[in-house]
């Protein structure tokens, strides 16, 4: 027993010992230590896989000059516990991956002041925190615009995580594109309230497959929904990667994002001494996502879809074009007006038409 | 198919990986064992039953890949629990814990990799029958499978000799050994049961309910498991009827939400938990189930003590 307990307080000493040397004590000659917090496995094929890429694209960019550290499946709640211990092995760069993650990333940040934050999502920025996210609605729009040109029964079904403003006016989005092509386009909403659960995703597609709905748009991360409507001979959109090889059936197109390109450049900024604090929010034409190659179309449904994607990316087209009319029959923005961004991240109605209860 | 029948028969899809397990679990705690690991035994059975499937390009293979995996981690189970007589909670808590863990390195090169699930398998005539044919009769094996663990359980336990020296084990260890009976080994197989039938429920997952693998895609399903057999009193029928009252309110919130139904989505989102307890609650008390319990359940045996 005591030769264990001398063996522990062995490591442990070694483990500290470690820990120490792993300080930047010359932090110039020393790589820059980008520290990654992912509210989901690594291997969700969705959101955090995603993130995960950008951080190999990353490496492979700067090489030697950055060492990254990847803390997978953080819950809210410790995402603090994760970003103190990160900062003080001497992570000068965290990127903080989720919405969920942005409120306690406001909370450390005055507490670990030469750590550089960088918040994917969130409502405001500080001293070192940094925001950054992309205008996915615009994807979610074309989606709205094949939804109604491939549904037989006029019915989307969405399943989404949470009521929070990025969901929100993404299904207000999806069904803005639907009615540009055929008025009478319905939407059905399962709240699954996970970002990501297997199991409860795959479910909620059968129930809405089973009410008729024959097109999935999800706002969860895991490829079950996709996989289902292709085994149920319905189509479907991949979520944040290119989902094709899971529905090679059903699959219409995803909505790919891309976070290296962002990556490098905050981490050349860190190392040049030019950080300052940003607020990026880039569309279509940014970088940060594209829609995948579409599948399962016509030539004529694709090149429509392309072409809508385009209108977007360069501007002619915009889906917070005025009129705006709430479920309750209020107008928020009259014809001619246009939603501004604080007003789009802020949306937490439901549009005229849309008739689905609102988790409060 | 009409809209009963495929509510009907997504229900039992969802509920069977929670059957097979729960039927398990009470298999184990007749013979006096609580076994905690639940939720690590049917994540290893649902990594290691992907993985097999995927090298083996057979899913019948990953699933007796994933049985044995289950009793694998079971075995780890039962050197601590009866060889060394170690404390049931703490060590199943850590079979859970270890499970996930082990189950992600295990399953990490198959990330990405996706399988078609497994092919229905009709029963001819009876999956003609009217309004349940096809619900009970079109389904999966594992399906099949549950039914069978099912009346075998109820069988084996109250009806048959080895049954009762099952349970004898389980109501009173001292008494079993007195007779000459071997607790020891009969709970090693009663353990050993409990893993295959965890690692079949993982199967269910990995390769028909959502044929991929992600780390954690159990999702506390052991847990809800390991609730139904307490809940159920320790009676197969009962637990059966768990498994489905908590799988139908899960299926039915889903499309009471896709429906429009005006109730916070989160309050539906408890609904299954809540009335399963509540149900097996009333039956509990009705039946004077409280006295149902294995008298040996979680008590470590030492045969010279």
């Amino acid at each position: 027993m005591q030769i264990n307990r001398r063996q522990v307080l062995g490591g442990a000493t070694a483990l500290a010992g470690a820990a120490t040397l792993g300080q930047p004590v010359f932090a110039q000659s020393n790589p820059l230590q980008v520290g990654f917090i992912y509210v989901g496995p690594v291997g969700d094929f969705g959101w955090s896989t995603m993130h995960d890429l950008g951080r190999k694209r990353l490496e492979e960019v700067m090489g030697p000059a950055v060492k990254t550290t990847v803390v997978e499946s953080v819950a809210a709640n410790d995402m603090e516990r994760v970003a103190t211990q990160l900062g003080r092995q001497g992570h000068r760069l965290i990127f903080t991956t989720s919405f969920s993650f942005f409120q306690p990333t406001m909370r450390v940040a005055p507490t670990l002041p030469n750590v550089f934050f960088e918040s994917a999502t969130g409502t405001q920025t500080a001293a070192n925190v940094s925001l950054y996210n992309a205008r996915f609605y615009e994807g979610r729009y074309v989606q709205g615009v094949i939804a109604a040109r491939k549904s037989k029964s006029k019915t989307i079904g969405y399943i989404a995580a949470f009521p929070v403003p990025e969901v929100i006016h993404a299904i207000n989005t999806v069904m803005r594109g639907a009615w540009s092509v055929d008025p009478a386009m319905k939407i059905r909403v399962i709240w699954v309230n996970a970002w990501f659960n297997p199991g409860r995703e795959a479910d909620a597609a059968r129930a809405l497959i089973d009410q008729g709905c024959d097109v999935i748009c999800q706002h969860t991360d895991s490829p079950a929904p996709l996989q289902l409507a292709n085994e149920r001979g319905v189509f479907g959109f991949g979520q944040a990667s290119d989902m094709t090889r899971f529905a090679p059936k059903a699959h219409l197109t995803s909505s790919v994002n891309s976070w290296g390109d962002y990556y490098v450049e905050r981490a050349k900024a860190v190392i040049a001494g030019s950080w300052t604090p940003g607020d990026v929010w880039g569309g279509l034409n940014s970088g940060l996502f594209k829609l995948a190659p579409f599948t399962n179309m016509t030539p004529e449904e694709a090149s429509e879809a392309q072409r809508i994607a385009d209108a977007i990316s360069t501007g002619r087209l915009h889906p917070f074009d005025g009129p705006i009319v709430r479920a309750d029959g209020s107008t928020v923005v009259p014809a001619g007006g246009r939603l501004t961004d604080d007003q789009i991240r802020a949306q937490n109605y439901f549009y005229r038409g849309i008739e689905v209860a609102l988790p409060s | 198919m009409t809209m009963f029948e495929a509510i009907l028969l997504t229900i039992i899809t969802a509920s069977t990986p929670l059957l097979i397990a729960a039927i398990g679990q009470l298999v184990v705690e007749r013979s006096g064992v609580l076994n905690l690991g639940m939720e690590g035994m049917m994540i290893m059975g649902a990594a290691c039953g992907f993985a097999a499937a995927i090298v083996s390009g057979n899913s019948y293979i990953g699933v007796l890949a994933a049985i044995a995996a289950g009793m694998g981690m079971a075995l780890i189970f039962a050197a601590l629990t009866l060889g060394l007589a170690a404390n049931q909670v703490a060590s199943g808590l850590a079979l859970s814990i270890f499970g996930l863990g082990l189950s992600g390195v295990i399953g990490a090169p198959f990330v990405g990799a996706r399988r078609d699930t497994m092919a229905r398998l009709d029963l001819p005539v009876l999956s003609d029958l009217p309004v349940i044919g096809k619900a009970l009769f079109g389904q999966d094996p594992f399906v099949y499978a549950s039914f069978a663990l099912v009346i075998g359980v109820w069988w084996f336990p109250g009806r048959t000799k080895p049954g009762l020296i099952l349970r004898a084990c389980g109501e009173s260890h001292a008494s079993a050994h007195a007779l000459g009976y071997p607790v020891l080994k009969i709970r090693l197989l009663a353990i050993l049961f409990g893993g295959a039938c965890a690692g079949l429920a993982g199967a269910y997952l990995s390769l028909v309910y959502t044929p991929f693998w992600s780390p954690g895609m159990t999702a506390g399903r052991g847990w809800i498991a390991l609730a139904i057999v307490v809940f159920a009193s320790w009676l197969p029928w009962r637990a059966m009827a768990g498994a489905y009252l908590f799988g139908g309110i899960t299926i039915l919130q889903l499309h009471a939400q896709g429906a429009g139904v005006k109730i916070p989505s989160q309050a539906m989102a408890a609904l299954p938990y809540l009335v399963t307890i509540i149900a097996l609650v009333i039956i509990m008390s009705r039946r004077g189930g409280q006295q149902s319990a294995p008298a040996s359940l979680g008590v470590p045996f030492v045969p010279d003590r």
